[in-house]
This record gives structure tokens, sequence and C-alpha cells, in this order.
């Protein structure tokens, strides 16, 4: 009887250069080292059957990744989860594991995610005031953005894609690290969500630079750390 | 101190896992509760230095002692390196991020000519002085190893020392003696006095050498007769009983070879008389069956690797080659760990291992005949002809095979334009062979890869004394044979650029005057010269010049049997009576044996380990 095992992990520092394709034979290696009875594809090149939520950006950390691993028997979510978390590297972690009802996997799931985003304005007036700035920015009918893509550079009205943007007034540039990245210049730390996933997708850095654009002055993204996936139906028991 | 490196330079360059370490199994230690630090330097990148078995045993070898502190260093792309030049940051190690030159003892692995810039550029980026001579008292030592290292003249008055061979017991040796050095504090000189006489350890500053007037050396001799006048390389007898990592790092980053690499054997018997590996590994020492699965048992255990790779000089060579690739194949199944098994000589038996192993992914198909003619094959004692080649390329076309790869050298010895010629018949002749096949049977889309390279003559070769064809001769050889092969249409054509193939048999047989050369082209900007985009020949024709050397004189002459060579005073076991004998059948197109079927008095009898010791034993 095989089931079907969703884990949340987080992605710390250590790990944060490790690109999605590099993760996921990092997840592969590390179930083998494990021992875990993990389900395998069919023919001649068999694949571990993992599937992974949303890629993470190279550079950018996590508290809330999400996979799937089908096994090919019965087991303890926690027990799978205590036996990996054994053999994974430094910044990485499982922290909840639980069994997946229905069939629809993770990346299916997926439709938006929360971020922490610090951002550097080195040429931003006196006169400027951030919650101010961020106020008329979202008000407005339209937000373009000018998007990369495969054909070339496209303007992209992301404003359905923004659900929450707001300057954390909290925050103080304690972090030594990044402040010397920013040298004189000002910085924030906003709290966004946005869509995310096959349907709808917006990077933090689109939106910011969209940001900049409106405003005069760039803002530079200095360290992106999600906080939150979230999914139509997680599929939990 | 550690050096910082901020996530601002981490987001500016390519692939920046490179610089991060912290992957699986990296060995941590208290640097303070150690009594030396080592800093395994490879001269490349970290996916290529990643790759490499030598620096995975030593590295493990040398953290299994409490004492001691073994972390590795890899040159960084240009791109890093041009960040830390303008932030003033000094060349650090993968484990603590601390400066090189805070380390006691700086060991180079010397796997190929062209990277002796990169050890250049490592040195004076971590802050150490280039020369020897310009070390002081709190300096690391620089020492050097691998392949490369039997003829070190061209870096002589760069490193402290060199380690002939196998460094697996002589690396131990030698930090017994440092901290014991460390201890007493006592002056620089005298720890490379003390390690001049354990054998295998050469400390080039100890040797003077002599010119005639015409150029070549007329005299090597040690500064006092404490030294001894030939240094002799070191093996490892017992083979299965020497020391293997099993619990090796799994890097995140992509590697070159990203597996386990087991290794069956060392040596090769064939003895290719252009082939320097085949020479300096002798003599040849297997390891048993039941030793090899349970290292890769427990390695797949250590590292969860789906795939393991045999690896040798000749992988077919291996007497139990049968009963190893079936036993690990049951055991791996379960796992679904697969085998892939390199340099394998295609026959029948090879071709069903490969359809085992692989399950499917037809690949290409991997030949080397080395020359286009029987003739110069048997003058370079490649013992295939051309039926056995012809042969396996009709098997491996009936099997479903229609990938081909096909090596060749252009410039051996002897070579004319006749056996240049030959290699595009031979392309002709597979092509045809596959025609042969009936259509339902054959894979589809014959793919027929012709690749050159250039002859270089290597020291403790039956070709050390040869001439290297000139750039010109050889460049025209490769549009001849384009010209040749052009007309046959399934088949396609590269060569090696032959300025790099020159300069790699200038160093390759260099002698102590080409060190102030290296140094002068690192100044212009030359490192990473095997890397094509940053070679840069022109820099290093100029650094010839203004040092008043010619290279011809390295490259292109023809030297006499008497001729003192700069690397006459390193003893590899293998006798230069040998090579002479062999250089001499060479030219008759005489062959010799492979070894395992017949002793043939190579003189690496004298290290009384592997198939030599089991030639006494049988009679």
């Amino acid at each position: 009887m095989s089931i079907a095992i969703r884990v949340k992990f987080i992605r710390g520092e250590e790990a944060k250069y490790v690109s999605h394709l590099e993760l996921i034979r990092v997840f592969e290696r590390a179930v083998r080292r494990a021992g875990l009875p993990i389900a395998y594809t069919l023919g001649f090149n068999p694949h571990p059957r993992m599937v992974f939520g949303l890629p993470l950006a190279v550079g950018v950390t996590s508290e809330a990744e999400y996979a799937d691993f089908e096994l090919a028997e019965e087991m303890r979510p926690e027990d799978f989860m205590d036996r990996l978390n054994r053999q994974l590297p430094a910044g990485l972690k499982i922290v909840e594991a639980f069994v997946r009802r229905g069939k629809s996997n993770i990346m299916a799931d997926i439709k938006g995610a929360a971020y922490s985003v610090v951002v550097c304005a080195g040429d931003m007036p006196e006169s400027v005031d951030i919650l101010k700035l961020t106020e008329v920015f979202l008000a407005r009918p339209k937000i373009m953005a000018e998007k990369e893509t495969k054909s070339g550079v496209k303007e992209i009205d992301i404003k359905p894609m923004i659900k929450k943007m707001s300057v954390d007034e909290s925050f103080s540039m304690g972090d030594s690290e990044i402040a010397g990245a920013c040298g004189n210049g000002k910085m924030f730390r906003f709290d966004i969500e946005t869509s995310a996933g096959s349907e709808a997708n917006l990077k933090p850095e689109l939106l910011f630079a969209s940001l900049g654009d409106f405003a005069g002055f760039r803002f530079k993204v200095l360290k992106v750390h999600r906080t939150g996936l979230f999914v139509a139906n997680d599929n939990r028991d | 101190m550690p050096v910082r490196i901020s996530d601002e330079i981490l987001g500016q360059v390519e692939k920046p896992s490179r610089y991060v370490g912290n992957e699986w199994n990296m060995v941590r230690k208290d640097p303070g509760s150690v009594k030396a630090r080592f800093a395994f330097c490879f001269p490349d990148v970290y996916e290529i230095g990643m790759s490499h078995l030598g620096m995975k045993i030593l590295y493990h070898l040398l953290n299994e002692r409490e004492d001691v502190y073994c972390e590795r260093v890899f040159a960084p792309w240009v791109d890093m390196e041009s960040i830390m030049r303008r932030e003033g940051i000094p060349l650090f190690a993968m484990e603590t991020r601390d400066p090189v030159r805070d380390f006691d003892i700086v060991g180079f692995t010397l796997q190929y000519e062209m990277s002796y810039t990169n050890v250049v550029n490592m040195l004076d980026l971590a802050g150490i002085p280039i020369f020897s001579r310009d070390r002081g008292e709190s300096d690391p030592f620089v020492c050097v190893g691998g392949p490369c290292a039997y003829n070190i003249e061209p870096l002589a008055e760069i490193v402290d020392f060199a380690v002939m061979g196998e460094a697996e017991e002589v690396i131990n040796e030698v930090m017994d003696i440092y901290i014991k050095w460390k201890e007493e504090k006592a002056p620089r000189r005298e720890f490379l006095h003390r390690i001049a006489t354990v054998e295998g350890v050469y400390v080039p500053s100890f040797y003077s050498v002599s010119y005639t007037p015409e150029g070549t050396v007329s005299e090597i001799r040690p500064v006092s007769p404490e030294y001894p006048g030939r240094i002799r390389k070191r093996i490892i007898k017992d083979l299965d009983n020497a020391y293997f990592p099993e619990k090796i790092i799994v890097p995140y980053a992509g590697i070159v070879h990203d597996r386990v690499m087991l290794e069956i054997f060392r040596g090769c018997s064939h003895g290719c008389r252009f082939c320097q590996a085949g020479i300096i590994y002798r003599p040849v020492r297997e390891r048993t069956v039941d030793g090899l699965i349970e290292r890769a048992r427990n390695l797949i255990r250590n590292t969860g690797y789906e795939e393991i790779s045999l690896t040798s000089l000749s992988t077919s060579d291996y007497s139990q080659l049968g009963d190893l690739t079936g036993r690990l194949l049951e055991e791996m199944e379960p796992m679904k760990v697969s085998l892939s098994l390199p340099s394998l000589r295609i026959d029948s038996f090879s071709l069903d291992l490969m359809q085992k192993a692989q399950k499917v992914r037809k690949s290409g198909l991997t030949f080397a005949p080395e020359a286009g003619t029987q003739r110069l094959r048997d003058v370079i004692n490649k013992g295939v002809n051309e039926e056995d080649l012809l042969k396996s390329c009709s098997l491996a076309f009936n099997g479903g095979w229609s990938n081909v790869k096909l090596y060749f050298m252009l410039g051996l010895p002897t070579e004319t334009l006749d056996d240049v010629e030959g290699i595009a018949d031979l392309a002709a002749k597979v092509v045809a062979e596959y025609k042969k096949v009936p259509r339902e049977k054959r894979g589809k889309g014959l793919n027929v890869t012709v690749s050159t390279s250039c002859f270089v003559p290597k020291p403790f070769t039956p070709f050390q004394w040869e001439a290297q064809d000139t750039m010109d001769m050889l460049e025209m050889k490769q549009k001849h044979l384009k010209e040749k092969i052009r007309g046959i249409r399934q088949v396609s054509y590269n060569w090696h650029d032959s300025r790099l193939s020159f300069l790699e048999a200038v160093i390759a047989r260099g002698d102590r005057r080409l060190g102030q050369v290296i140094v002068r082209a690192w100044e212009k900007g030359c490192k990473f010269d095997g890397w094509g985009d940053q070679f840069k020949f022109d820099a290093w024709m100029e650094a010839f010049d203004e040092c008043g050397i010619d290279p011809a004189f390295y490259a292109n002459r023809k030297r006499s049997f008497d001729e003192v060579l700069p690397w006459d005073h390193i003893d590899v076991g293998v006798s230069k009576k040998f090579l002479k004998r062999e250089c001499e059948k060479a030219y008759r197109g005489e062959l010799t044996v492979d070894c395992r079927l017949n002793c043939t008095g190579c003189g690496a009898g004298v290290f009384e380990g592997g198939i030599c010791v089991e030639h006494r034993n049988k009679g």
C-alpha cells in the first residue's frame, strides 16, 4: 500500500545558493542515505517519486517550502521526518510532515506566496515618506511592470497579483552584514503577498523594480525570505 | 580570522555554490585544537577539483588524524578573483574560510602542466611569496604532488618540496616530522633538511643543476652528500588494505564526476609508448572483489549517490570484471544505483555488460585506435588491429548503437601523410560496417566523430627523447585530414589547439629555467590556460621572448639517448634502459606484450608489489 507524505521544510542561509535542480538531488541522496522506502517511476531509468513546490530563486531563504514524497510502503510521517532530517545537510530541515490525501500534487496546489523583503533605497530624497509612497503606488488602477520574457521585454499589469504590501515599521538596520551593502542609503523591510504558482507568478524583484520606476529612484533588493506559501487546498487529513 | 564573503559578492558571481562549502560529509574541526593545518589546493575551479579522486583520498586520510586539519582550496573563477582582488580578500579555504597564508602546509596537486599559472596565481592571491627563497619563518611550506610532480623542475624555485608517487603513506611521515619540528621551534630550513631524506620526498633547493654550452643539462646533484642522489617514488604495495575514505563529500553543485568513484586497480600493463600514466603508475595492483563490494556498499550508504563508476586506466583489464559487475549490479538494483563503466574495451562481453548496467540510453561508444594505420599503431605499441576495431563496431551497431567516437593523435613519431589519411580511411570503414547491418536492427542516424589531439612527448615514456611536430606541421596535418574527411557524410571532425599542445610539450619536459617564464606569463595575465576562452598564447610567447628562452628548444628538439634529462634524478622504478629499448623497438615497429602475460623487465619490480610479485611467484 503506497502513501504520499507532504512535508514543510525550511531553507536557511547555508543552503540558499542551492538551485532548484540541485535541491531535488540533495533530497534524493538524503532519502537514499536514510534508507526510506521511496517509490520509483517505472521504466528503464527509474526516478524517485518526489515533487517539489514552487522553485525558490538562488540566494533566497525560506521557512515555508513544500514537497511530496510517494512511498512504496506505509510509514508514520513523524518517522519519515526524523529519519530524513538526520540525513539533510546544514540549512535544510523538515518542520512538519503529514499524510497527503487525494491525488493532486503540491505544484498544482500552490496559489500564493508571502515574503519578507529588505530593500535599499540609496537615492531616496529626504522628503519622501515611504508609507505614503507605497499607498499611492498601490492605489493606482493599474500597476505596470516590465517583465523579461523569452520573446523580449513585455509590459504587464501586476496589480491583480499583489495581495498585500506593507512597510514593516519596526525594522531597524540591526543586521550589520546587510547594513554595509546599503552604504548611507535608507533600508526598509516590506511584508508582501503575491500570486505564485503555475497560473500567475509575481517575483519580489519585479514588484520592487516597478515601485522604483514609479518613485523615480531605485529599490535594490538586498534580502528575500519566503515566509509562507498558500495552497488552494493542502489535502490534509 | 575567517574572511567574510558577503551575500552581495556571492550574488554577483557565476555559480556561488563554488565558494560556500557546507557540503554533506565536509569535515569540521576546531582549528585551535590541531597541531598542523594543511591546505589542499587544486589549481582549477571547484567542479574540476571536487571530481578528483586523489584529493578525496588525501583530504579524508589527513583528517583521520586528530592532530591535523586538512581543508580544501580551489582556484576562484575570474569573476570571483577580480572581486577578491578589488576588496582585498585573500585566498581562503572552504571549511573555515581562513586565509590560506595562515596554514602550515599548502599542497597543490598537479594533474596538468597548463595549470601551473594557476598555482602561481593562487599563491599570489593567498599573499604567499611566489619563490621559495622569498618565504620567511612565518610563511607556510608549499608542496606539490600528482603526476606532473615527477618532473617538477619548471616549478623548482617555487615549491619547497615535492612528493613523488602515491602520497598515502609519505604524507603522514611528513606531517609527523612537521609537528615535531614545529614543537621544537626549529628554523625553516631545518624542516626541509629533515624531510629531504624521507623516501619519496624531493626538496629542489637542495639540488643544483649545471648546463652544457649547448644549453642542455650537464648535471643535477645534491648540494650535500647527506641527500639522496636519486629520489625514488613511493607506492602502496597492498591496495586492498590501503586507506580509502568511505564518507566522501557530496557537493550541492553539479561537479564533473558527481558519483562514487570506485578505484578497481592502479597502473596499466599495456605499455603504449606515448603514455606517461602507463609508466608512472606501475606496477599494476588490483583490489579484490570482496573489498570493492564492501567499499561500494559503505560509500552509497554514506553519500546517497545514484551512480557508481569503476575507475582505472583500463576497466577491461580487471581480472575479475564479470564477478565484480555481476555482484555490484545485484546489490545496487534495489537502491536504484546505476553502474557506469568508462574506458571499456568494446567486445561482446562488454556490450552485454553495458546493456545490463545502463539499461537504456545508447550513449556514444568511444574507441581510441590513436593512429590511422597498422604500421603506426605498431610503432606506438597500441595493441589494436583494424579487424578487431571493425568487429567491435559491427557488434555495437548490431546492438543498436549508432554514435561512435574515434580518438587519434597527430604528430606521433615516424608519422607520414599516409598515416594521417589512414584516419579518414578507418572512419570510412566504420561507416561501411554500419551500412552492412540490416536497417531494422541498427540504430537510426549514424554519427561518427573523429577527434585528434596533438602528440605531446612526456618524461618517463619511450618517446621522451622525441621532437614534437611544429605547430605549422600539426596544423597542416589537421587541414589535410579535414579535407579527406569532408567527403564522408556521416563523419564529423574536431581537433585540439596545437598551440596549447606546444606549450604543454615545453613545460612537460622543461627544466628550471622555465620557472621565470611561467611567472612572467602569469604577470602578463595568463591563468586558466586550459580553458579555451582564457588561453593567451601571445602573452606566453612574449614571456619566452622577454626571458630569452626559445620554447622550440624544449618542444621541437630531438634529444640523443645520452643527453642528461632534467628529470634523470627521479626514479619511477621503470628504468631508462627499458625506455630506450622500447624506443628502439618503436622505430622497428616491433610490439611488446602486455606485461600481465609476460614480464617485460621494465624495472617496476623493485617495488615488490602487484603483478610483478605475482609473476615471480608463478615461476
